[in-house]
């Protein structure tokens, strides 16, 4: 059986929910790189440098999270009002069907509910194109976070004594990058396989 | 679906919907009733939302849509009421009237149109084309929040899920025997109706009413002599068994 909208819309806001979780994690690591870098001195300035970019990442990808996560959501709801007024539209066409008795004293509910299932297509047409842009931005950003991970892992490879502690914190990073992956994956593939909703 | 004519005189008349043979296996069967007076109707206990297409359908061979001005739920249970988010659609004027305990619960729904009249515990009477309703408390029986309806120039009472019985879809309308007909009731109202002392409230007041047709939510639908009776025996019945 097809996923409803509501189902798919729901289930994309909580993988954007659990990315908005690890990208905190995110801006935990650059907070403890902040600090080591500042502990291990000259050795480590171009890896003190990164470690705002890491910061920077991890809050523009929190913004991202939580604003998908809220379209989403609102997706949801949209999406069950449609399913009522389909479902209302679907009954009055069913008793059209059956007889003709005071018919047209329901021709007023047919037309509303037939319009408010159009614009509510429409709505959701417009805010699922608006999560496809949304997702493709969160690529970049792990494109982006790929990016910095392999610098970190530069910097750790002439940071002396602290070697071994940065090399952890980029392969850190390296792993929540995945991890966001994951769920942004997961979320455009639940996107992609919709079912039809008009 | 079938639809019976209880009552009519004039433009007033009581129509009972039921029995409907393509219900979903498994749902429980139940009595919707509409009223009519002049160019006003209210719908009682209109049923789940598995019921509401061939509920609407049976209801406009008898009424327009704009002539369903009112909507009654005796309590919140859904297969009185659950059908409410589709009524919402199809009757966006209507009113409806239910306990003032179950406002919060019945929105849930579904209601973004339709306005919700709150009853009061102690009851109150609505005025429908030319004639009154009054809706007769019946808490606990078996709802902590319930009324039933009392029409009385039709002298007919609406009586909820008191005097329900489980029956197949093609029982008797009527009861026509008594001794028959408790085995069906018995363990629905013993295990149902929680209060042994809102039972007796209820039926010192329902005594003092004038009905000709007592008419319960589920089963078959009581005259005199059988009405009197009901009470008796409901009367001398414990209820509230499920503890003991």
């Amino acid at each position: 059986m097809a996923t409803p909208i509501f189902v798919t819309a729901a289930s994309i806001a909580a993988e954007l929910h659990q990315a908005m979780l690890e990208a905190k994690g995110l801006a935990l690591t650059a907070k403890n790189a902040r600090a080591l870098a500042v502990r291990a001195g000259s050795k480590t300035v171009g890896f003190k440098a990164i470690t705002h970019f890491i910061d920077e990442l991890a809050s523009d990808i929190i913004r991202q999270s939580q604003y998908i996560n809220e379209v989403s959501e609102g997706l949801s709801q949209q999406a069950v009002s449609l399913w009522r007024a389909s479902m209302a539209a679907e009954k009055f066409d069913w008793i059209a069907q059956q007889h003709e008795h005071n018919l047209a004293s329901l021709q007023s509910a047919m037309q509303q509910s037939r319009q408010q299932k159009e614009q509510l297509s429409q709505t959701l047409s417009r805010g699922l194109r608006e999560l496809e842009q949304q997702l493709e931005e969160g690529d970049k950003h792990i494109r982006t976070a790929n990016l910095i991970a392999t610098s970190s892992k530069v910097e750790a490879a002439s940071a002396g004594d602290f070697r071994n502690q940065l090399e952890v914190i980029a392969h850190n990073i390296t792993d929540t990058a995945d991890k966001i992956r994951a769920h942004l994956s997961r979320a455009r593939n639940l996107l992609s396989q919709r079912q039809s909703f008009a | 679906m079938l639809a019976t004519t209880l009552y009519e005189d004039g433009d007033h008349r009581w129509i009972m919907f039921g029995r409907d043979p393509h219900k979903t296996e498994g749902i429980i069967d139940t009595n919707q009733y509409l009223v009519q007076s002049g160019n006003q109707a209210i719908l009682l206990d209109p049923g789940g939302i598995e019921l509401f297409a061939p509920m609407l359908s049976a209801v406009l061979k008898f009424v327009r849509a704009d002539q369903i001005t009112h909507l009654f739920a005796s309590h919140q249970d859904p297969d009185i009421i659950s059908s409410l988010g589709l009524w919402d659609q199809a009757l966006p004027n209507a009113r409806l009237y239910s306990p003032w305990l179950w406002e919060g619960f019945i929105r849930h729904f579904g209601m973004e149109k339709i306005e919700y009249c709150a009853i009061p515990d102690e009851g109150m009477s609505i005025s429908l084309g030319r004639i009154q309703l009054q809706f007769i408390p019946a808490h606990y029986l078996h709802s902590s929040g319930n009324f039933h309806v009392y029409d009385p120039k039709a002298n007919i009472l609406m009586s909820g899920d008191v005097g329900a019985a489980l029956e197949d879809t093609d029982a008797p309308l009527w009861v026509d025997n008594m001794s028959t007909h408790i085995p069906k009731m018995k363990k629905f109202h013993q295990r149902w109706m929680p209060s042994n002392e809102a039972k007796i409230d209820w039926i010192r007041r329902v005594r003092q009413l004038d009905i000709d047709i007592m008419a319960p939510q589920h089963g078959r639908l009581f005259r005199p002599p059988f009405i009197g009776e009901f009470l008796n025996w409901f009367e001398d019945l414990p209820v509230g068994i499920a503890i003991r």
